[in-house]
């Protein structure tokens, strides 16, 4: 079977201390101000009225009905046999279509090459046996990089285990049909 | 919280065989070096972090001359492979262009950002022949230093080798001094620098005031996180609600300064309910009848009235410490100079402790495991300064440790060159400006001296009012003497350069020899590499394991010796847990903590607070555009929803704090009710003044200009939350 990469955030471990961010910044020299993955904070009342404050990576979600892959007109995104969405910058145009086209805010231009750009899930330094530089960096260990395809990978293992704990798992915004491969994992 | 381990990964596993090829890489590139040929390849260098003072173990990976990514190594206690983002965005720093590139002479007016373009042998000649002046005129005690961070060592070797008395470490008296005082004098040792309480196995812990999310040292925080996943119980008592907060399970919203009434009276209730572990009071406790009695005048009812926490809240609290009990702590605290009363408060959060038994015990205090390794020296000094300290410490503070002095009582003996004269400031990786409450003494002790060198990466603000910048090269560019750190084990770290220096610098070790040939000492410095080989032989490791691995772990020492049985020792003068303090009674104060309330705002005014974000360090970090980016160039000031009502202010507005003297730069009001309403917060080490620090100057505040000079009368530590600011809409 291929391989189908996917990321799992134990949300509930994230600090929102923003070390994903700058990896990621410095592996991929991400242009000055802009950011290949981001937290979001929510606040909201809980069932007693007390604050609650959630924080909540997120970054491309690697879709497999992505619609970046549809609307590019140059199929320089595309999405890959290991479930990689990857954009090749020999064919992207910078004609911008994908970036409005995506749910999560995933992608941006990037001005000094021309082309969009966003997270390639650490491609390159998957071929060197690495993870990911945000989930090398994570220092509440949120973020779990893997497999899903391989039941005996972490993420298989961890996406189990919070399923007999009857965790909340979720992934964002499945209502639009992306079928995104981000998975959340909330108490 | 999440009840699962989810614990560690497997994936690095594949990732040993790259490790091993380190060694080889590095020596190829290290060989092309040598004939000044453009680099080519990949190596990896070993390292530790200078981003803040954690000294978390990283790996540099450079390619094709340029360092491109640090990375946290895999075994080093101090963070077992994380970096958070100030670590990472040490790149940026080695590249950022507006590093100080060559040593500079100024030649205007102290602070008017009028320098020339000195060589290390004008200015290292400068510097000697200013100073030779000084210490014949006036002595060798005459010299002041205030150093921080890993390569302090080697000024105050330095000005060990003049003579002078007078080094200081600004974080005594200005970050963890009152706090390590209280707990010398309850437990006989000094919590230190990194804080041994067990989160990983905590079932129940206390933060006070600790606001350990944000402060973030990558150590901690995993195991805060981690002991939290595991189901600890937190509770958080603070005036603001934190990231922190967001991790509580119970959240306190604490009026401020009225922290020790809240312990008080959990100590109260603890002892009136029997919620204590009799047996460790008996065994190892002095003082319980007295502090029984002394107690009792703290009810609930009084606490809710000082501190506005509820009743119920407390006792919530304190059922859930002793439920957990004796695997719970309640945080020391580390920055404890918040309102010149702080040693009583950490007295009596150590008491606190002491009544649940959590001594030596997981999930409690751990003891430190020392390395046992003896630590040559770099510098053989045959004579020590025979003149007292300037600025009283270990005399007129006889709680405050000599070796680190008083910052804020030095600052003020150099501006009022009282006792004896001190003409000569040497001032190595720290900021008197933004750590000294009150800038205008800084100035004023600045005019007061003959001589002020600054040796730092970056045109401070204190370097800016110097007559001499000695620019250092990062972490990343230098050797350093190898370190030892204890936590659960003992370990070695090690620090070799990624790349050569990107301008004309040099290591803090290099420069201080200079200086101290140039002004005719004959004291020889070891080499680095010499002093690296005598304590790696000593620690039984050798470099070529250390080039490989970073760090070298001893074996694991018991960290936890009570709960294998092992009595433990205290180093106090009746050698028990004293809850009531011989030493503080000796010094003529309080033998038991007191509550003395704080003064309080007037209606128009806020209580002025500041603190760490997750993602800048002190006042160190803030031209760090990768780190800029993560707040959008914004410095937010905290501000309670109903108080910013009535004074118009809206959540974005742009907004300037004043205490009548100074006026902040810019700040981006955020309005809600997570604030108490006496008080503001704004992150500290903003509104910089230098011109060298050109992407956030004069923006946000710098917050000393707006606390209080107040000091500890026990630790002579500073307190700093009592100084008092109104909002003006910009």
């Amino acid at each position: 079977m291929n391989k189908k990469y996917a990321m799992a955030y134990v949300v509930d471990r994230c600090i929102d201390c923003k070390a994903c961010m700058v990896a990621c910044k410095a592996e991929w020299e991400v242009p000055e101000d802009h950011f290949r993955t981001h937290i979001d904070q929510g606040m909201k009342e809980d069932f007693h009225g007390k604050t609650r404050m959630d924080f909540l990576p997120s970054q491309c979600n690697h879709c497999d009905d992505a619609p970046c892959v549809t609307v590019c007109p140059t199929k320089a995104s595309h999405k890959r046999d290991d479930g990689i969405v990857y954009v090749n910058r020999n064919r992207c145009v910078g004609c911008k279509y994908c970036i409005p086209s995506c749910p999560y805010e995933a992608r941006f231009f990037n001005h000094d090459l021309g082309v969009a750009e966003k997270c390639t899930f650490c491609l390159p330094r998957l071929a060197e046996g690495l993870e990911p530089a945000c989930a090398t960096t994570c220092p509440g260990n949120v973020r779990v990089f893997g497999d899903i395809n391989d039941p005996t990978s972490e993420i298989s293992m961890v996406l189990r285990e919070a399923k007999n704990n009857r965790l909340k798992i979720y992934k964002l915004r499945e209502d639009l049909g992306t079928k995104p491969n981000i998975y959340y994992i909330q108490n | 919280m999440i009840k699962t381990g989810l614990s560690r990964r497997r994936f690095l596993q594949a990732t040993t065989a790259s490790v091993a090829l380190l060694g080889l890489s590095s020596l190829q590139v290290k060989a092309s070096e040598e004939e000044k040929s453009a680099p080519v390849g990949e190596y990896y260098t070993q390292n530790l972090c200078e981003m803040c003072f954690w000294k978390c173990g990283l790996v540099a990976k450079t390619v094709n001359g340029k360092v491109h990514k640090l990375e946290g190594q895999k075994h080093c206690p101090s963070n077992f492979g994380k970096l958070c983002a100030k670590g990472n965005s040490g790149v940026f720093q080695l590249y950022d262009t507006d590093r100080v590139k060559f040593p500079m002479i100024r030649t205007g007016e102290r602070g008017s950002g009028e320098f020339r373009k000195a060589t290390w042998e004008e200015a290292v000649a400068y510097i000697a022949e200013k100073s030779i002046s000084i210490r014949d005129k006036f002595g060798p005690e005459s010299f002041s230093l205030f150093a921080h961070g890993s390569g302090e060592h080697s000024f105050m070797n330095l000005m060990e080798v003049i003579g002078s008395p007078n080094i200081v470490i600004p974080a005594f008296s200005q970050c963890t001094g009152s706090r390590d005082v209280a707990w010398v004098a309850t437990y006989g040792k000094p919590v230190g620098g990194k804080e041994p309480v067990d989160s990983d196995n905590t079932k129940c812990m206390m933060l006070i005031g600790r606001n350990a999310a944000e402060a973030l040292h990558v150590g901690e925080v995993q195991e805060f996180v981690s002991g939290l996943s595991k189901g600890a119980e937190l509770i958080y008592a603070d005036v603001r609600f934190s990231k922190t907060a967001a991790k509580a399970n119970q959240f306190m919203m604490i009026r401020p300064g009225s922290d020790t009434a809240l312990v008080l009276g959990m100590i109260n209730y603890v002892i009136q309910n029997n919620l204590y572990d009799a047996s460790f009071v008996d065994s190892y406790t002095t003082g319980f009848d007295k502090l029984a009695k002394h107690s009792s005048q703290y009810s609930l009812e009084w606490v809710e009235l000082e501190t506005g926490i509820s009743e119920s809240a407390v006792v919530k609290a304190c059922e859930s410490l002793a439920k957990a009990a004796p695997h719970c702590y309640i945080h020391p605290g580390r920055r404890l100079s918040r309102y010149g009363n702080d040693v009583q408060l950490v007295r009596a959060i150590a008491i606190l402790n002491a009544l649940f038994g959590n001594w030596d015990m997981p999930g409690g205090f751990y003891t430190p495991v020392g390395a046992n390794i003896k630590k040559p020296h770099m510098v053989e000094i045959e004579h020590h300064a025979s003149h007292e300290r300037a600025d009283g410490a270990g005399i007129k503070y006889p709680m405050a440790p000599k070796n680190l002095g008083l910052a804020n009582k030095m600052i003020e003996a150099i501006a009022n060159q009282d006792p004896y004269p001190v003409k000569g400031m040497f001032i190595y990786g720290t900021n008197l400006f933004h750590h000294k409450a009150d800038s205008s003494i800084v100035k004023k002790a600045i005019t007061a001296s003959e001589l002020v060198v600054t040796c730092d990466i970056y045109m401070t603000d204190t370097a800016y009012y110097s007559d001499v910048i000695l620019p250092e090269s990062t972490y990343l560019e230098r050797y350093d003497p190898a370190i030892v750190t204890s936590r659960k084990s003992g370990y070695v770290q090690f620090r070799e350069p990624a790349i050569d220096p990107v301008h004309d610098t040099k290591g803090g070790w290099e420069i201080a020899e200079l200086i101290s040939k140039a002004m005719g000492y004959e004291n020889e410095f070891k080499t680095i590499k010499e002093f690296n080989s005598l304590l790696f032989e000593a620690a039984g490791t050798n470099e070529e394991y250390m080039k490989t691995n970073g760090c070298y772990v001893k074996e694991a020492g018991e960290p936890f010796p009570r709960a294998t049985g092992k009595k433990p020792r205290f180093y106090t003068p009746s050698g028990k847990v004293e809850l009531v303090s011989s030493k503080i009674a000796d010094l003529g104060y309080d033998e038991l903590p007191t509550y003395t309330g704080v003064p309080r705002p007037a209606d128009d005014e806020f209580r002025f607070l500041f603190g760490r974000t997750s993602y800048h360090t002190h006042a160190r970090s803030q031209n760090n555009s990768w780190l800029l980016a993560l707040h959008k160039h914004e410095v937010p000031i905290w501000i309670n929803a109903e108080r910013a009502e009535k004074l118009g202010i809206k959540d974005g507005d742009i907004v300037k704090v004043t205490n009548g003297k100074n006026m902040s730069g810019e700040l981006v009001a955020k309005v809600d009710n997570l604030i108490h309403p006496e008080a503001i917060f704004t992150p500290q080490g903003f509104g910089h003044e230098s011109t060298g620090l050109p992407r956030m100057r004069g923006k946000g505040a710098r917050t000393s200009d707006f606390c209080s000079n107040d000091t500890d009368p026990i630790s002579g530590g500073v307190g700093l939350h009592n100084g008092f600011v109104q909002i003006v809409k910009v």
